[in-house]
């Protein structure tokens, strides 16, 4: 909310200045302008010469460039721009001294910022090169002034700013290097200038899901297996190449399952001992905790830059129009992004032509029962889908007991891949059934039907892993948990690359010698998406049963990045409508983050909680349940003296039902205050809106009131009529008219003063 | 660096670092591409800052400007003149303002200034069809043109003066998160290399030469090949 300082201000400089229209502060932002003439600024002692320099200049520009000013407040540092129209004043004279004013305002507010601060407010300001660096001039030699003249403080303040200085350089340098050594960069920019930028975003969150599993992968690696390795045993089976397929028989009694590790406390010789159990167990937290919180400040990051002003709502032409992606090189991109752009102007337009065309009741009738009908179809093959899977599984584990064929533990990922193949597809073509009155609802739906597939596939499955395997009394649940989402996991890689090299090059073929009329086809963002969020999900859920699977993932995602790249540039053609790239990537991730994480937490959760480790595998083995090796752990350290306050945390933050309650409580709170000053800022934006439209109408009012005065005055006195224009100009315009000024004028001010006191 | 410090002095060189949100070394590679622009006429000594101004027809020819419809209007935006010829200053700030780096605020000023073709600080109707020929090519038909910018009057001018002035522009800007992302890229972004820092070698006394004259000509060849039309 702005403090009523500032909004006096507003009002009190419509008062004084009003045929000049007011720009008012923005909540976040700072709207800088451009002044005048080369060195329109002057030191506070020289002004003469530059005041007659300025004049000269200012007749040279003046049919080019127009006298904007710059207005310093100084009570927040927000910059007031004020334009003065042509129309009004006719510029015959130069204003040398009120510029002088504002570069003397500038400088003096640039003096007691932080030497950072200033650079950052330099570069922000749209003046050109040279005026920067006349600024910059000024400025140090002030600086310089005023330090001299300060006792004491100086060394200090030198030092500091020599110390700023050198961070600030060194984290320039350091982000440059960092920029050389991050992956893919070239090929990024390639892609994004060819393809736009909303193809870009998928390689992008490619790369980003690429650092989750590198990290994750190291993590598990330095504390996990390389301790294992140091006590590894002897692997006693044989090793046929299907393993890689399978995941089971070697593999089995490798560093890659659960089942291998140890449950012993390690120690070499009188080393430090290392105990695997709570190793596991907090190696894996820690890795989650990780990926939670910076899953939770992407997101967050994101929803703040993507969601300013929900409730204003643009037609879209206007973005279309002044939309023009700047980044687009390659001339063949810019010829058909103008004719897409052409294209979708056209549906805008008729969109808008046609907008008034009610539909009929009838018409309406059965839109909404191709709607029901669409939905229930797609609920229904969707849980169709999830049934037939667990029932295939349960058959499938019935089959595996009787006979041992290796080959046969592929059906179930074989089955599941071809259902992610298959019924998105499906659900495409109900867009020939369903009309929508926006394209955007068809791309939502979509997405939210896809999603709804995949959730209850993944979801069955892990009702089927921790309620039928881990009770079934195996030898060795986790490992075969394990193996089963390895083995999902890989299927789902094939199929990918399948679909990437086989099936995207068929259509290619058929869209150009076949049926040409199809043409390319264009990337199909969502759906490839979604399936890279449902592989990081299987991931997820499988790191605690297959610590290797990360670094599984990440030459999965390696791979697919090169493959996917080059089908791109063979097989589709830029898209044709412009797509929110950026609020895409905010739903993007909250889809990975939303359904996905947070499942496979609860998932984690309940195994760790509610199910009883194997007798004779893992680092578990033996306990009543997973976490009873933190209890144990709690009651080791209770028996100690020096630790007393780790258990005092467990007992008393952690394990306290009250800590909690009053931590949501607080937590409530504070959402609660946040949401109020939101609506209370959508009340100013909307008076401040107001408050635009009527110094619009204001100036309109003021302009006439003028003219007609002008051309008066022009009338009565011709020779005398430039005299008094300039003593007019000079004057404040609105002293001369306020006698006719009309009650409404002032009635709008009032208005204005009651207005923002009211909010 | 040795090479540094023959062709801009480190007082310079500190300027330019202060004044645009380019590293030293990026501002280098910046006038090395100045410098290739034109190499008979912009001397490789900028110590003595001598009044040099490349011609926009060879500006134009810039591969990040060469199909870009309002390379001209961003020339003469960016030029001293408003001409199009641009010293280095210029050529410096140009790129500095279509950086990712650059904020929102700069770019949008700088985008409405693009788009204002008769340059009286006012978007007016015949800016915006000037604009939306250039955007469609021809595609669309005269009275097309006039509808959508009759159709953008509506939408974006919030005084009602019947022309955009900055202030309706920018909260226009801020209504669309999408444009001027420079995070992603989006709008109002020039990238004058490929990310690819390994094209300047650092060998003292020698000038990188690989850096970017072979790319276009190698995407266009890709292109040729994979991108059928």
């Amino acid at each position: 909310m702005l403090s009523d300082d500032q909004v006096n201000e507003i009002i009190i400089e419509v008062e004084s200045v009003p045929s000049e229209t007011q720009s008012l502060p923005s909540l976040n932002q700072i709207f800088l302008r451009k002044s005048l003439a080369k060195p329109t600024f002057s030191t506070v002692s020289s002004v003469t010469d530059i005041d007659s320099v300025d004049c000269q200049i200012f007749r040279h520009g003046i049919d080019r460039r127009h006298n904007q000013l710059l207005r310093f407040s100084s009570l927040n540092e927000s910059i007031y721009p004020i334009h003065r129209s042509p129309g009004c004043l006719s510029m015959d004279t130069c204003y040398p001294s009120q510029e002088t004013i504002q570069g003397q305002r500038l400088i003096a507010s640039l003096l007691p910022m932080t030497s950072r601060d200033r650079i950052k407010t330099i570069r922000n300001q749209p003046r050109t090169m040279e005026e920067k660096r006349k600024l910059r001039k000024i400025v140090d030699k002030e600086k310089s002034k005023q330090s001299h003249g300060i006792l004491g403080a100086t060394g200090c303040a030198q030092c500091l700013n020599s110390l700023s200085l050198a961070y600030r350089r060194s984290k320039s340098s350091l982000s440059e290097l960092f920029n050389s050594v991050s992956l893919w960069q070239k090929t990024l920019k390639a892609i994004g200038g060819k393809f736009g930028t909303s193809v870009l975003s998928y390689f992008s969150f490619l790369r980003w899901l690429l650092r989750f599993n590198i990290f994750s992968f190291v993590v598990i690696f330095s504390f996990i297996v390389i301790p294992q390795f140091t006590v590894a045993e002897k692997n006693t089976l044989q090793f046929t190449g299907l393993e890689f397929l399978s995941g089971a028989g070697y593999f089995g009694d490798t560093v890659m399952y659960y089942g291998f590790y140890t449950n012993t406390t390690i120690q070499h010789g009188t080393g430090a001992s290392y105990n695997m159990q709570l190793a596991y167990i907090f190696t894996f937290g820690a890795c989650l905790v990780t990926c939670f919180f910076s899953l939770l400040f992407s997101m967050a990051k994101y929803f703040r830059n993507n969601f300013i002003n929900p409730h204003i709502y643009s037609r879209g032409i206007t973005k279309l129009v002044f939309c023009w992606d700047f980044t687009v090189t390659h001339e063949k991109a810019v010829k058909l992004k103008q004719k897409n752009l052409s294209t979708e102007i056209r549906e805008n337009l008729s969109e808008i032509l046609l907008e008034n065309a009610r539909l009929t009741f009838h018409q309406q009738l059965t839109r909404f029962s191709a709607h029901v009908a669409a939905w229930l179809v797609s609920t229904g093959v969707a849980a169709a889908c999830s049934a037939g899977v667990y029932f295939l599984a349960e058959y499938n584990s019935e089959f595996l007991k009787t006979h041992r064929n290796p080959g046969a533990v592929l059906l179930l990922p074989f089955v599941v891949s071809l259902i992610n193949l298959v019924v998105p597809r499906f659900y495409s073509m109900f867009s020939l059934v369903e009309k929508y009155e926006m394209p955007r609802h068809e791309v939502y739906i979509l997405l939210i039907r896809n999603i709804l597939l995949k959730i209850s596939i993944v979801g069955i499955l892990c009702y089927y892993w921790l309620n039928i395997v881990a009770l079934s009394g195996e030898e060795c649940w986790e490992t075969l948990i394990g193996q089963d989402i390895y083995r999902l996991l890989l299927m789902d890689f094939v199929f990918s690359l399948a679909d990437s090299l086989l099936g995207e090059f068929l259509r290619r073929l058929i869209g150009m010698k076949f049926i040409t009329s199809l043409g390319l086809q264009e990337f199909d963002i969502a759906r490839n998406v979604l399936e890279l969020i449902y592989a990081q999900t299987l991931t997820w859920l499988g790191i605690f049963f297959c610590p290797l699977l990360p670094f599984i993932q990440m030459i999965t995602l390696f791979i697919m990045f090169y493959v996917k790249n080059i089908s791109l540039m063979m097989n589709f053609q830029p898209p044709s409508k412009a797509w929110r790239a950026s609020q895409m990537i905010t739903v993007f991730i909250f889809l990975l983050f939303f359904p996905s994480f947070m499942g496979v937490l609860c998932t984690l959760a309940i195994t760790i909680w509610r199910l009883k480790p194997s007798a004779d595998c893992g680092p578990f083995r033996g306990l009543p349940s997973f976490i009873q090796s933190i209890y144990s752990w709690i009651d080791t350290l209770s028996k100690r003296s020096g630790y007393l306050w780790v258990v005092w945390i467990y007992q008393n933050l952690i394990g306290s039902v009250h800590f909690f309650f009053i931590l949501t409580l607080i937590v409530l709170i504070i959402t609660y205050l946040y949401w109020q000053i939101t609506e209370g800022r959508k009340i100013m934006i909307r008076l401040l809106h107001e408050q635009i439209i009527n110094e619009g109408k204001d100036k309109m009012f003021l302009i006439e009131k003028l003219n007609k005065l002008q051309d008066m005055e022009k009338r009565t006195n011709p020779n005398a009529f430039i005299l008094e224009t300039r003593e007019v100009e000079e004057q404040n315009p609105l002293h001369l008219v306020e006698h006719d000024a009309s009650p409404d004028l002032r009635f709008r001010r009032s208005v204005q003063e009651v207005n923002p006191r009211a909010c | 660096m040795g090479s540094k410090q023959t062709v801009l002095t480190h007082q310079q060189l500190e300027e330019y670092q202060d004044c645009t949100f380019f590293t030293r070394k990026e501002i280098m590679r910046l006038f090395y591409r100045y410098q290739d622009l034109a190499p008979q006429l912009v001397p490789l000594d900028y110590t003595s800052c001598p009044d040099v101004k490349v011609p926009y027809e060879l500006i134009g020819t810039m591969p990040e400007l060469k199909d870009n419809p309002f390379r001209q209007r961003i020339a003469q935006v960016f030029s001293q003149d408003g001409d199009g010829h641009m010293t280095l200053d210029n050529f410096l700030d140009m790129f500095s303002v279509m950086s990712e780096m650059a904020p929102r605020d700069l770019k949008a000023y700088y985008a409405f200034k693009i788009y204002d073709f008769n340059d009286d600080n006012y978007i007016c109707a015949w800016d915006l069809e000037q604009t939306v020929t250039r955007l469609t090519r021809g595609e669309l038909s005269a009275e097309e043109v006039s509808l959508v910018c009759e159709k953008v009057l509506d939408e974006a001018d919030s005084d009602h003066d019947g022309r955009l002035s900055l202030e309706d522009f920018q909260s226009m800007i801020l209504r669309s998160p999408d444009f001027l992302r420079y995070e992603h890229g989006e709008g109002l972004t020039l990238r004058p290399w490929d990310g690819n820092s390994r094209g300047f070698t650092g060998d003292r006394g020698k000038r990188p030469q690989c850096f970017w004259p072979q790319s276009p000509q190698l995407s266009e060849a890709l292109g040729d090949c994979f991108f059928v039309n």
